[in-house]
């Protein structure tokens, strides 16, 4: 969630080694299985994601009833919070959560910023730039057939673009919101027209957010896309098998093995039967939220066009 | 035997108040605060066949059919069917008795028991528009506090009931309230939300232009302040009754909302163009089910 990959900086070292997955293989049968992974996850952006996910489902169930309120099944979901007045509690403390883990990050990436002055140039940001044209570029052509897909680095167009509009997304958001929120404190700086606006914008821009979350970005890149289909779990384990991240950030790898940092990120993963019950909760987990979403969606189309 | 003249005296006074007494308690046998005998009104009026049978009311079919269980748990549930039917005597009812009543349906008949309400009905914007022609649309008593099964004004049934007696004229403004936030929380069930009447009032709603309308400028703050204490100069330039859609409700709003729906008509298209190709690459060639990594 950072602009960089979250790992502390380390000085170059060029007797770096990346131990290859090999090693690990002929290992003794008595011995707990074991695997070199990838750590693409630290600890805070998986606690990170786990606050968005949790905050952004009760602020999407919790509110979405309220803009296609004429619904049946609007009135459902009002019902299993308990009443609007209870809905309007939940939302009230997802937002908390919102204004919790939205300030957290700005310090972790404004000091993040700071403190890799001068490498930022060389490494991973979450801004977009020139190369994002080229791969959106590359990428049109890959899907037409007339052309190679593009390399990524540690963050591809759409993460950025995922990450980027949750960013600004909150501050439209949680503006509008905390403005009605307190409407007569909003009033002693702004004339009442702008609660007007105010709701217009809360309203679309969850919309907009559910949709880019729910289906293109959010759902389809953790989820349809070919490469993590039918589940990428790496933003709940925090890593992954060294060989499927470099397919999948072949620019990244390829540059922790030129400055010989590779070995940072490199974790001996045991596997033992929690690995399995963790995924198992993993699956679980966006196995629910994966339907919540489908089926809110259907919802809301089925209400659009109704 | 100073007692027994206090004995006597005691025992005459009694009697005299008896008997002063006595006519007034004839009176309360009629008076509409004792279950009167309905009975009467209800072999013909409670009677089955009743239920096909329609007399015209301003020029509307009513039925002649009353639910006795439904008018007997109503809040006038105790009163004489004569204390609101005036004029009428046990049936089959002449010309006479019938001929009136549509008239005296619309005001008389509740302005006996509520003259206060009346007063200020009449003194209402609603009580300008004719309300005496049984042909008119202005709304009377029973339109919205309904006849036979009336129920209880404070009653959350009742309170549910508003906006939708309202929009049989006012379907616009019913429209943008259902749109606006105290419209969207009534329609999910909340009872402390604004509706109609709050603002506009009841029994004494008068045009907005009005000076001593509650939704005159003058009093919005005052009016707004019951619900938002706080209210001030600002607060009460919301926009109450306003339709995002329309450039011509409020040209600012408008503008918010369209470029809202042009942003996620834009955003949405790209992503579903973007992830259908992907998916269509993806499977063209082969690439779900693989395994990328070791």
């Amino acid at each position: 969630m950072v602009s960089t990959d979250g790992s502390t900086m380390a000085e170059p070292r060029a007797d770096a080694v990346a131990p290859a997955p090999a090693e690990t293989a002929g290992r003794e049968k008595k011995q707990p299985r074991t695997r070199i992974e990838y750590r693409r996850f630290n600890l805070f952006h998986r606690w990170m994601h786990f606050l968005v996910f949790v905050s952004f489902t009760v602020l999407v169930f919790t509110g979405m009833p309220l803009k296609y309120e004429d619904t049946q099944w609007a009135q459902w979901f009002m019902d299993l919070f308990g009443g609007v007045t209870a809905a309007g509690i939940y939302h009230r403390l997802a937002a908390i959560v919102t204004v919790f883990y939205w300030s957290a990050e700005m310090v972790v990436m404004v000091v993040t910023v700071l403190r890799t002055r001068g490498h930022m140039r060389d490494r991973i940001t979450l801004m977009f730039n020139a190369k994002d044209v080229q791969d959106i570029v590359g990428m049109f052509a890959w899907f037409f057939g007339r052309g190679p897909k593009p390399q990524f680095d540690r963050y591809t167009y759409w993460e950025k673009f995922d990450y980027l509009s949750l960013v600004a997304g909150t501050v439209i958001i949680g503006v509008t919101g905390f403005m009605m929120w307190f409407p007569i404190q909003t009033t002693h700086l702004l004339p009442g027209y702008w609660l007007n606006v105010a709701f217009v914008i809360h309203s679309n821009e969850a919309l907009l957010a559910m949709g880019v979350i729910f289906i293109f970005v959010h759902f389809f890149s953790a989820h349809l896309k070919p490469e993590s289909f039918p589940l990428d779990k790496v933003i709940f384990t925090g890593s992954l098998p060294v060989e499927h991240y470099k397919a999948e950030r072949p620019l990244e790898y390829a540059r922790r093995v030129r400055e010989g940092t590779l070995d940072e990120v490199l974790v001996e993963k045991t596997i033992t039967w929690k690995t399995y019950a963790a995924d198992a909760l993993w699956w679980l987990i966006t196995l629910i939220a994966g339907v919540s979403a489908v089926m809110m969606t259907a919802f809301i189309i089925w209400s659009v066009f109704d | 035997m100073k007692w027994l003249r206090h004995l006597l005296l005691l025992i005459a006074v009694t009697s005299l108040a008896a008997v002063v007494a006595g006519p007034a308690t004839g009176a309360t046998a009629e008076s509409p605060l004792q279950t009167p005998p309905n009975d009467e009104c209800y072999e013909c009026h409670g009677a089955p066949e009743a239920k096909t049978k329609t007399v015209d009311v301003g020029g509307e079919p009513r039925s002649l059919y009353v639910d006795r269980a439904v008018f007997e748990a109503s809040r006038h549930g105790k009163l004489a069917c004569t204390s609101c039917h005036l004029g009428f005597k046990a049936g089959p009812h002449d010309a006479a008795q019938t001929e009136g009543w549509a008239a005296t349906a619309r005001i008389d008949a509740c302005r006996n028991c509520h003259a206060d309400v009346f007063t200020m009905y009449r003194g209402s914007f609603h009580g300008t528009l004719g309300f005496l022609d049984p042909g008119s649309k202005t709304p009377v008593c029973a339109d919205c506090h309904v006849a036979h099964n009336i129920v209880p004004p404070e009653s959350v049934e009742f309170r549910r009931q508003i906006d939708g007696m309202c929009a049989r004229c006012h379907e616009d403004a019913q429209r943008t309230y259902l749109d606006s936030y105290h419209g969207k929380a009534a329609t999910l069930g909340s009872l402390t939300t604004a509706v109609c009447t709050d603002c506009h009032g009841g029994h004494r709603i008068l045009a907005p232009s009005h000076p001593e309308s509650s939704v005159n400028e003058a009093h919005l703050i005052e009016t707004c302040g019951d619900c938002h204490p706080g209210a001030n100069e600002n607060f009460i330039q919301f926009l109450v009754h306003v339709n995002p859609r329309s450039p011509r409700s409020s040209f600012l709003v408008w503008t918010f909302y369209a470029a809202y729906i042009l942003l996620i008509t834009v955003v949405f298209t790209f992503g579903f163009v973007h992830s259908g190709l992907y998916i269509y690459r993806g499977f063209k060639d082969g690439l779900y089910g693989r395994k990328h990594h070791g």
